[in-house]
């Protein structure tokens, strides 16, 4: 390929690229017709604000072919009690073969949502007899169609209004007509916590029914949350909490993002002080690295897969702009000994690039198995620093053989460019 | 420069480095956080005063509990509810005495056993794992190495590198836990095992370059080690001071939060540079000696 084709598609490349990592891409990008891509950054909890928690699914009880399903069945019923509304970004997934890992950005009260999850709510229906003493009956939260939380209009006080599903209306008019005959009581319990304890004047044919006693409008929302998401198939526990608070997400990134810059910007005056021109072409594409890295993160978010980026993970980006810059050096140091020996500028950056990649392949290659190692460790915030570290080294292999080396070719095409004064190399001995 | 030559003063200054950590490490110990231990770990804001805040909290009935500050304005709060009764109850009543005294929390963390014991499994696993892979690595990029090397003289010898940086960094951590309680978590482990990479990354570096000239000059070995490692001697330094330069500016202006393991990689690479230039190749030079001489022997 002709250098100036190069020269060109990389600054087709580098458009791209800045286009993506604009704040606002989405409005450019829906003028060139691709709408509602809504490209982002997924921060983790660390970084916006939020708590993550780890429940232990007991599967004791449950036969080894059914435990998959019964996790399932604790994730579907958690979705539910946590993201009624289906908008909030929460993330329930599993963890291993018997947790359960339950994201919750930017929530304010964590308390309440660890109060909605832990709840088995198991929901039942008793016939209490004039002895007092209560009898079991066939149906249950299953029966249960939905539930709503309201306030009694004539009564002032919070309510919960449910609807039987279909096939157990007629169940439960059998049941208020048996109890409205032997003049006993109907006794709701969710959990052990009584929902409704008391006669019934006449037998309730529609399957509508109401219980009332909440402390608070909100208890009878919380409650009907509960009943609509259905009982946990088996009991959890919770095993691990993290919160983080927003503003000191806000804080982290902050500060990383003036961290970040200072420590780029050391570098960039570093390697113009001790290579020159050198030093100018690997700033660059350091530059270049950054955006690339960037616009992955981006991209990645509407992908089956989004890269979280967390504390951690900006640790790791930090350390790859080492291993960025490293390739560059070897690179460079390899020219400089070359054109020491009296080789022209132009064949000992060929013959740099030529000589160091071997080096390059083979110390990169043992950082990206400390990353599978890492990554495979499974503890998510090592997680998160591996997949950053590794995606960097990756990148960075990249930009240095094909940006660096286009950049480098053309800059020792002109006058300045040719002379090893303009690198601080030292005049061959000849 | 002869680094090779001088390679007992360089082995004396790593030992005098190295030593006094692992004994930190050996009678102290590290300080493990609730990832290892579990337990339950608070950032709080509005005092600077420990001993108040253990007082506050100590009214809710929990042990163990330490204070430590976190950067200007914060406090660290540890603390461990086992059988003190229900973790959420506990944890309500601490926020509602800590609001009393008009202080609130940033953020909380909470680790029940069965996970630390997860953390610590996978961690151990990790390391090994780690080193492992990376001997086999080596030894598997060096297995055309010209003699008098072997490829596992290379593994080996960036191994006991490795050793040396790892041995330093735990040393510092014990010293650093023992007199200003500063505890090791799960981001340690990742730390450790970076510089672990990192020392290989440099030390690799470096071999390639004794692998080379192996081939192409027509010296003893002493010499062409002690050449190599002087041609790559600006490329192993530049390298770490980008590196160091970007760590330091994260470890003065990043924040609390990742303050101690943006520390453990400036140590962990100002180590491995120092332990793949003057360490790893002249103990190349130690082993071929000890090999020539024991062959003489019989």
């Amino acid at each position: 390929m002709k250098l100036n084709t190069k020269l060109y598609l990389i600054a087709a490349l580098v458009a791209v690229l800045v286009l993506i990592a604009l704040p606002r891409e989405d409005k450019i990008l829906s003028a060139v017709g691709i709408k509602d891509t809504a490209l982002k950054i997924r921060l983790g909890l660390d970084l916006q604000g939020g708590a993550s928690l780890t429940y232990q699914a007991d599967l004791t009880k449950i036969p080894s072919a059914d435990r998959a399903k019964a996790i399932d069945g604790v994730i579907n019923v958690i979705n539910k009690r946590v993201n009624s509304s289906g908008t909030s970004e929460v993330v329930v997934q599993t963890s291993g073969s018997d947790r359960v890992s339950v994201q919750l950005p930017g929530i304010s009260d964590i308390d309440q949502a660890i109060g909605l999850i832990g709840k088995t709510a198991e929901l039942s229906f008793f016939k209490v007899g004039t002895d007092n003493i209560p009898q079991a009956t066939e149906l249950s939260g299953k029966d249960l169609q939905n539930a709503t939380a309201d306030i009694d209009v004539q009564t002032g006080q919070p309510v919960i209004s449910f609807q039987m599903k279909n096939d157990a209306v007629q169940k439960f008019a059998d049941l208020t007509k048996e109890i409205n005959l032997s003049g006993g009581r109907l006794l709701i319990v969710l959990d052990n916590q009584p929902l409704f304890n008391g006669t019934v004047s006449t037998p309730i044919t529609d399957g509508k029914g109401q219980m009332q006693g909440f402390a608070s409008l909100k208890a009878a929302q919380d409650t009907s949350v509960l009943l609509n998401a259905g009982a946990l198939p088996v009991p959890i526990k919770l095993v691990e909490q993290r919160a983080v608070g927003a503003s000191l997400g806000t804080e982290s990134i902050q500060k990383s993002l003036v961290a970040g810059a200072i420590g780029l910007l050391a570098v960039l005056i570093f390697m113009i002080a001790y290579y020159r021109l050198a030093g100018l072409v690997a700033g660059g594409a350091l530059v270049i690295y950054t955006l690339i890295v960037l616009d992955i993160f981006k991209l990645s978010s509407i992908s089956q897969t989004p890269i979280v980026l967390t504390l951690a993970g900006i640790a790791g980006f930090v350390l790859s702009i080492g291993m960025a810059v490293d390739a560059n050096i070897l690179i460079f140091e390899r020219m400089k000994e070359e054109v020491r020996d009296g080789s022209t500028v132009q064949s000992g950056m060929e013959a740099g690039f030529k000589r160091a990649w071997t080096s390059i392949r083979d110390s990169n290659v043992s950082t990206l198995i400390t990353c599978l190692i890492l990554y495979i460790s499974g503890i998510p915030i090592i997680k998160g620093f591996a997949v950053t570290l590794a995606l960097g080294v990756v990148v960075s292999m990249f930009t240095a053989i094909t940006i660096s080396k286009t950049f480098m070719e053309a800059v020792v095409r002109t006058k300045l460019g040719s002379k090893p004064s303009s690198y601080r190399i030292k005049e061959a001995k000849r | 420069m002869n680094i090779v030559g001088k390679r007992k003063l360089w082995f004396l200054i790593s030992i005098i480095l190295v030593v006094p950590g692992t004994i930190a490490l050996f009678v102290w110990g590290l300080k493990p956080g609730i990832d290892f231990t579990g337990g339950q770990e608070m950032e709080i804001t509005g005092t600077t005063n420990q001993s108040l805040a253990r007082e506050i909290v100590g009214k809710a009935g929990v042990k163990d509990i330490t204070v430590t500050t976190s950067g200007q304005d914060k406090l660290l709060i540890r603390y461990s509810d086992k059988d003190s009764g229900d973790s959420e109850v506990i944890h309500q009543n601490i926020k509602t005495l800590l609001a009393q005294n008009g202080l609130s929390e940033t953020a909380f963390s909470s680790v029940g056993p069965s996970v630390s014991r997860d953390i610590t499994r996978n961690a151990l696993l990790g390391v090994g794992l780690a080193s492992l892979a990376i001997l086999l690595y080596i030894a598997f990029a060096f297995r055309n190495a010209p003699p008098p090397v072997s490829p596992w003289s290379f593994g080996g010898t960036a191994i006991i590198a490795l050793l040396h940086d790892a041995l330093l960094l735990l040393g510092v951590f014990a010293i650093l836990g023992h007199f200003f309680g500063v505890q090791v978590d799960a981001l340690f482990v990742t730390a450790v095992l970076t510089v672990i990479g990192f020392s290989v990354h440099d030390t690799i570096v470096v071999y390639d370059r004794i692998r080379e000239n192996l081939r192409r000059l027509n010296k003893p070995f002493e010499e062409v080690v002690n050449i190599s490692i002087n041609e790559t001697l600006a490329r192993s330094l530049n390298t770490s001071i980008t590196v160091i330069l970007v760590l330091t500016a994260f470890f003065l202006f990043g924040g609390e939060s990742i303050k101690y393991f943006v520390l453990a990689l400036l140590i962990g690479i100002i180590s491995g540079t120092y332990s793949s230039i003057f360490n790893a190749s002249p103990l190349l030079v130690v082993y071929n000696n000890w090999k020539i001489k024991r062959a003489a022997k019989k």
